[in-house]
């Protein structure tokens, strides 16, 4: 039986006992295998209705619904013992009045203290305001508080601590409200106050702690296993809000074990996920992993009961929100991360913040169109067809037999056949099938037939304005600004590159070559987080420069301008030995007399430039540059992992902004599809007309 | 020098043959047969076809009508490696990734042929080519001429039927140029092998031929020993392509018993058929025509050639230009106004279009000798 | 003819260091990740670690799993038969194909070259969906040759278009002395053709080779089995969403890198002739 999770560490060791014991208990034997947190979903998603996925898999309940439209999960209703388990935990995994899966643990966040900092947790905003200031050194990179600002999950227990409701009576997610407002000020005061670090990831909150360098960490309970042992911690729940009253209440998150209803042992597999969440398997996670079990008997074990950690976070639980198993949650996440990172960057005004939210969600919550009916489609597409071949037939004799105008076909059909083969397989029939995407709507699984909806929808800017960055024209301008100035900062300095490297006074080319195209050996993803962390507004080595000579550091994401030149910067390092190496090799082409004849002629050496060198370049660089333009247009990597669109998405380009569709919200496969044939359209269309004016311009030269 | 082999039955017979590109026809139908161990030079002037009749000769390329026959075998459809053909290549073609040894050992190696005797064969072609020291080097560690021979080398370590040579001299310089006509000549000799030998040059068509055939615009023009053409061309084509300078052509027209032509007239040679003309074209070479003070033709010099022992002077004639042959002591300079005058019996007749020869000159002399 | 100051010389190489140690700087920040023994971070502009330890580098490479697999050395070896057999694989067809569209005449010819340009335009993330589906079909899903047949075709336009640009630059007349000699078409095409595209074939190869080895997004999509996974995708672990372990991440950068800059850097002299086709003048 196959198990899929995203546990490491301690979490990891945990199952891995938890399955032996199954093996050894029941002669099953249970492979496992952990796939990282933020792909497993689309795993998931992608393999089981294929048939190739686990029988048995562990996720948080949030994409539940998602999950049970897609019919990837199985009803646990007659195998499952409610009364085993937390009662919440059971609610979280309902849908419609079924039980799916069996709860593992409890998450939620709570509070981590530095002990030797804190002896005492506070346990009200006041006693915390009291704490920040003797707590943090913002000169020393010393903070009273820190953790995840610009994550909506850990923002929630603010905006509950203010009374905030996330949901109408409705269902509809609400962001313009009083709580909203209020807490989005109070954690902007904390910031502005230098309590807090700005631009907060994982990574830095667990690197902040363990140095003990923040005295208090919001986090969850997997922080403990990353914390180093030579800190000393406590975990409290969150502090009760002061003027509110109220407990900041965090998100409940219920693991679970699922089984795939497309497993071939759905008996076996639905006891592996019962063993897995009850009984000595629950006693292991408690102890090994210390993760909070849902299972309530796990408590009575006395290993369990003397574990603070653990009942710290039990406590936690009882006061937390179960986050809602709804589609609507699943659309909250990128419009509250828009406006907290908007209100935290200092580019929008708290106030006014639900509001940037709510355009958001209500852009990203698309109305499925209208079903349209094939018909006319197939009638173009068969017309289409009928007159292709008429224009075939139509066309006049060859001259010469086939045979005749044509020796090599039978020797070309071999040479070419295979790589034709594999061409039309892996290449043609997913282009097609993509296109074909873009006339469809996809929601939760199943695709209905739209006609030209998605194109209108894009075309005319449907539900946001055509200056916003959702926005198709936005996001094209931006793509085509992209490409412009890459592809100039690319030719420009690969080329200038070149022509140092072609002095022949140099001494070590050699060297100076193998080192400067040292950028193309390193995979894209790489150079992408390796410049990420350079441009971090606290740690990054470029503030550092900026440090160095006595500027103030740089907030790189938070503007536009500057976000876009960080890409830019990135994409440039990346890029420019390819077209060093290129014009290296073009520069050899020109043959030497030509410059001792313009020398003779008295022409300067920016004129021999202008006049030899660059005319003599053109035919050589064009097919790199063409080329590169398109690779730019399309360069993903860089977008998504560098500026991943800060802020607001402003500086995504049309292929990223096209991932997001597909990947990030809802799966709308049919829009990002549409979105992809639009790219494909425009660099059709200009490298057709750059093909023009290049083959005008060389009949112009003769 | 080892002892001269038998050659092979090789007589090569064209009938017909026609080739063209597209819509462009390049060959148009030409007849010819290349007997057991000749050596023919195919002439003309680039682009006239001939290295397309070559190729077509090799198999490199398809005939669309027409019959090749290689020592009475049809060929038409035979893959080159079947018509057990050699050709040099004018970019000499070696490869650049092996050896000379192994440039000369592929063509065998690829015939399965046994080791010793591959070693024997290369061996002997380099001693024959003088290549015996530069078996290991790689081609482009060989001067223009070496790499040259090593191109020769590669055909006749195989022994064909048959060798095509495609302008293989025209990357050489002179003097070398003049050294490896006279080994293609001493080879030809030696292997008395038909070869089939392509130029430009009519110089080398003079020199190594046993005869020559002169080609233009896709139509074999003439063929013969080279100084037949050179006295008796065919037609206005080959009188002008074979000797240097090129033969003056002058427009005249037949009045009584003399050929009238701008500003100046001959008389009518011997043999003239009279009743061609009137309108007719002459043809005199330089090397007939002597600048002095008398003679028929006049005209004003505009440049001079001074080769040593004589010279030629360049004239502009009211008939056109007319290059006419000078001896050392005569005072000739640029600009001045000078006479030439034929020898005696110097004249081609053509029809007035060129298309045929109707007079060569001394042949009454040799006639009158012969009598 | 050149005549410059000994200022202008100096001038340039004081250019050029100034160049390359902005084009070295980030690559230094990843070793010093990679060799600082604390993640610690700090405001600095100093590429240079002031600890040294291999804590990370040993974490990387000599971890196992638990049923006792080393890790690292799986996932070396899965990527090594992965880019290995891409770049077989790969060569193979593109070279064939780009020999065809050189040399032979057919119908479709432009099109055919036309179409493989077209191929790069379309975003390729989008035609994952479709292509998961296609695999399935095939049975070759969570399998390494499904993964070496992918790449191998992603990467056939470009080696195909290089291949062909180079072909295009061979004297004809060297094949044609060749079919004098009596060679068949098979063997002109391997002993004549293949040993003078050799850069080309040098660089095409290096190319394919990189494609497979530093690719993670199809990897991680289209393998399961951990047994089978890549480096990248393994190095993809150490930057979770939660969890961010620079110092493995960097450690295992550099270590993954490093092949590919090893290979690039031997290859490096052909990189200039190869991608621009140069002639070959015998």
């Amino acid at each position: 039986m196959k198990l899929w999770h995203s546990y490491r560490g301690a979490e990891e060791e945990a199952l891995e006992k938890s399955a032996a014991l199954f093996e050894q208990q029941t002669g099953e034997k249970v492979d496992l295998l952990a796939i990282p947190n933020d792909v497993l979903g689309d795993k998931l998603t992608a393999a089981i209705p294929h048939g190739v996925g686990p029988d048995v898999f562990i996720f948080n309940h949030e994409r539940l619904r998602s999950f049970q439209h897609l019919g990837i999960v199985t009803a646990s209703d007659g195998s499952i013992d409610k009364s085993a388990y937390f009662a919440n935990a059971v609610d979280a995994l309902s849908v419609d009045g079924k039980t799916y899966g069996y709860p593992l643990s409890l998450k939620c966040l709570a509070l981590y203290f530095n002990t030797r900092l804190v002896p005492r947790p506070p346990a009200d905003t006041t006693e915390l305001e009291r704490l920040l200031p003797g707590l943090s050194r913002p000169d020393e990179n010393r903070f009273g508080l820190a953790y995840e600002t610009g994550n909506f999950y850990f923002h929630a227990p603010f905006l509950f601590g203010f009374g905030g409701d996330l949901f109408d009576a409705g269902g509809r997610a609400t962001f313009d409200t009083k709580g909203m407002v209020r807490s989005l000020e109070y954690v902007k005061r904390l910031q502005d106050s230098r309590f807090i670090p700005m631009e907060t990831s994982g990574a830095l909150v667990k690197s902040l702690f363990n140095d003990e360098r923040a005295a208090m960490v919001v986090s969850g309970p997997w922080f403990a296993g990353e914390i180093a042992p030579s800190v000393k911690y406590g975990v409290a729940q969150l502090p009760r809000n002061s003027e509110t009253g109220r407990p900041m209440s965090p998100f409940l998150g219920v693991e679970a074990a699922f089984v795939s209803p497309r497993s071939a042992q759905l008996p076996q597999a639905q006891a592996l996920a019962r063993f897995l969440s009850v009984g000595a398997a629950s006693r292991l996670r408690a102890v090994t992993g210390r993760q909070v079990p849902a299972n309530a008997a796990a408590y009575e074990d006395s290993a369990v009961q003397e574990d603070s950690l653990i009942s710290s976070f039990r406590q936690a639980a009882a006061n937390a929100t179960p986050m809602p198993n709804t589609l609507e949650m699943a659309r909250v996440w990128e419009p509250m991360k828009l406006a907290l990172r908007a209100v935290l960057q200092g580019g929008v005004a708290p106030a006014e913040a639900g509001a940037l939210a709510d355009r958001r969600y209500r852009a990203l919550h698309r109305e499925r169109p209208p079903d349209a009916s094939p018909v006319p489609y197939l009638a173009v597409g068969a017309l289409a067809l009928v007159a292709g071949g008429a224009y075939l037939a139509r066309k006049p004799r060859a001259l010469l037999p086939f045979r005749r105008r044509y020796p090599d076909v039978a020797r070309a059909a071999v040479y070419t056949g295979p790589a034709v083969a594999g061409l039309l397989v892996l290449v043609a029939v997913p282009f097609v099938v993509g296109i074909s995407l873009s006339l469809f709507h996809h929601e939760a699984g199943s695709y209905s037939f739209v006609g030209l909806a998605n194109f209108a929808d894009i075309l005319a800017s449907r539900g946001y304005r055509i200056s916003e960055p959702l926005s198709f024209y936005f996001t094209l301008v931006v793509t085509v600004a992209w490409t412009l100035v890459n592809v100039v900062l690319h030719v420009g300095l690969g080329l200038f590159l070149a022509i140092l490297l072609k002095e022949p006074l140099l001494k070590l080319r050699g060297v100076f070559r193998v080192l400067l195209i040292v950028p193309w050996a390193v995979p894209n993803y790489i150079t992408a987080l390796m410049w990420k962390g350079l441009f971090h507004r606290q740690f990054g080595a470029i503030n550092g420069f900026l440090v160095l000579l006595g500027l103030e550091p740089v907030s790189w994401f938070t503007r536009f301008s500057t976000s876009f030149a960080a890409n830019v910067a990135t994409n440039t390092w990346l890029g420019f030995p390819f077209m060093m190496v290129v014009a290296l090799g073009a520069l050899q082409s020109i043959p030497q007399d030509l410059y001792e004849a313009a020398e003779v002629d008295g022409a300067s050496k920016w004129v021999q430039f202008r006049r030899i060198t660059l005319p003599l370049l053109r035919p050589a660089l064009l097919p790199a540059v063409i080329l590169g333009s398109v690779w730019t247009f399309n360069m993903f990597n860089i977008i998504y992992l560098v500026s991943g669109g800060e802020p607001g998405g402003s500086t995504d380009i049309l292929v990223s902004e096209a991932y997001r569709w597909a990947f990030q919200r809802n799966e709308q496969y049919g829009f990002a599809a549409a979105y992809s044939v639009l790219i494909f359209f425009v660099l059709l269309g200009w490298s057709t007309v750059t093909k023009r004016v290049t083959r005008a311009t060389d009949e112009l030269m003769g | 020098m080892p002892p001269a082999r038998e050659p092979p039955v090789s007589e090569v017979v064209l009938t017909g043959i026609q080739k063209s590109f597209g819509a462009n026809p390049i060959v148009k139908g030409v007849d010819l047969r290349v007997a057991q161990g000749e050596f023919l030079v195919l002439v003309g002037p680039s682009g006239c076809g001939k290295t397309t009749l070559l190729r077509l000769i090799a198999g490199l390329e398809t005939i669309d009508a027409g019959e090749l026959t290689i020592g009475g075998r049809r060929v038409n459809d035979l893959p080159p490696r079947e018509r057990d053909v050699a050709m040099v290549f004018q970019s000499y073609a070696l490869y650049p990734h092996m050896s000379v040894r192994e440039n000369l050992a592929f063509g065998l190696a690829l015939r399965k042929m046994p080791k010793a005797e591959i070693d024997a064969r290369v061996a002997e072609a380099a001693s024959l080519l003088e290549l015996s020291g530069l078996l290991e080097r790689k081609p482009k560690a060989l001067s223009g001429g070496q790499r040259q021979r090593v191109a020769m080398g590669r055909a006749i370590v195989r022994r064909p039927k048959l060798f095509l040579f495609d302008e293989p001299l025209s990357n050489l310089d002179t003097a070398l140029r003049v050294q490896m006509r006279g080994e293609l000549a001493r080879l030809h000799r030696k292997l008395a092998t038909t070869m089939i030998y392509v130029t430009h040059d009519q110089v080398e068509a003079m020199t190594l031929a046993t005869r020559v055939a002169v080609f233009n615009a896709g139509v074999l023009q003439q063929v013969g020993a080279p100084l037949a053409l050179y006295d008796r061309p065919g037609n206005r084509f080959v009188a002008g392509f074979l000797g240097s300078p090129a033969m003056n052509f002058l427009d005249v027209r037949r009045e009584g018993a003399s050929l009238a032509g701008k500003g100046f007239a001959l008389a009518v040679p011997d043999g003239l058929p009279p009743n061609e003309g009137p309108e007719l074209l002459v043809g005199l070479r330089p090397q007939d025509l002597v600048v002095g003070s008398a003679g028929p033709l006049q005209g004003q010099v505009e440049a001079v050639e001074r080769l040593g022992f004589d010279g030629y002077a360049y004239l502009s004639s009211p008939a056109g230009p007319v290059a006419a042959r000078f001896d050392k002591g005569t005072n000739v300079a640029v600009g001045d106004s000078v006479r030439v005058s034929p020898v005696r019996d110097a004249v081609h007749a053509f029809t007035a279009d060129g298309s045929r020869a109707l007079r060569h000159p001394f042949e009454s002399v040799a006639r009158e000798a012969a009598s | 003819m050149r005549r410059r100051s000994a200022l202008w010389v100096a001038a340039l190489h004081a250019g050029l260091v100034l160049v390359c140690a902005a084009t070295l700087y980030p690559v230094l920040w990843v070793v010093k990740m990679a060799l600082s023994p604390t993640e610690s971070l700090s405001l600095s502009a100093n590429p240079l670690p002031s600890e040294v330890s291999f804590e990370h580098f040993q974490a990387v490479l000599f971890a196992h799993d638990s049923a006792g697999r080393w890790v690292f050395g799986r996932q070396l070896l899965a990527s090594l038969v992965v880019s290995g057999a891409t770049t077989v694989v790969g060569l193979t067809l593109a070279v064939s194909a780009a020999y065809a569209l050189s040399r032979f005449k057919f119908p479709g010819k432009q099109g055919g070259m036309q179409a493989l340009l077209v191929t790069q335009m379309f975003p390729a993330t989008l035609m994952l969906v479709p292509l998961y589906s296609i695999l399935q079909r095939l049975s070759l899903l969570d399998s390494l040759g499904g993964l070496v047949l992918v790449y191998a075709t992603s990467s056939l336009p470009f080696s195909i278009w290089m291949l062909k640009g180079y072909f295009d630059t061979l004297p004809r007349e060297l094949e044609e002395a060749a079919v004098m000699d009596g060679a068949s078409p098979g063997q002109v095409f391997l002993r004549v053709v293949l040993p003078l595209a050799r850069p080309a074939l040098a660089v095409t190869a290096l190319f394919s080779f990189m494609t497979a080895w530093n690719e993670f997004i199809l990897a991680a999509t289209l393998l399961n089995d951990a047994s089978m996974f890549t480096l990248p995708v393994g190095l993809q672990r150490y930057v979770g969403e939660y969890k961010v372990e620079w110092g493995k991440f960097a450690a295992g950068a550099l270590v993954v890198s490093a092949p590919v800059m090893a290979l690039f850097f031997a290859l490096q002299k052909h990189l200039v002739g190869g991608l621009t086709a140069g002639g070959v003048k015998g």
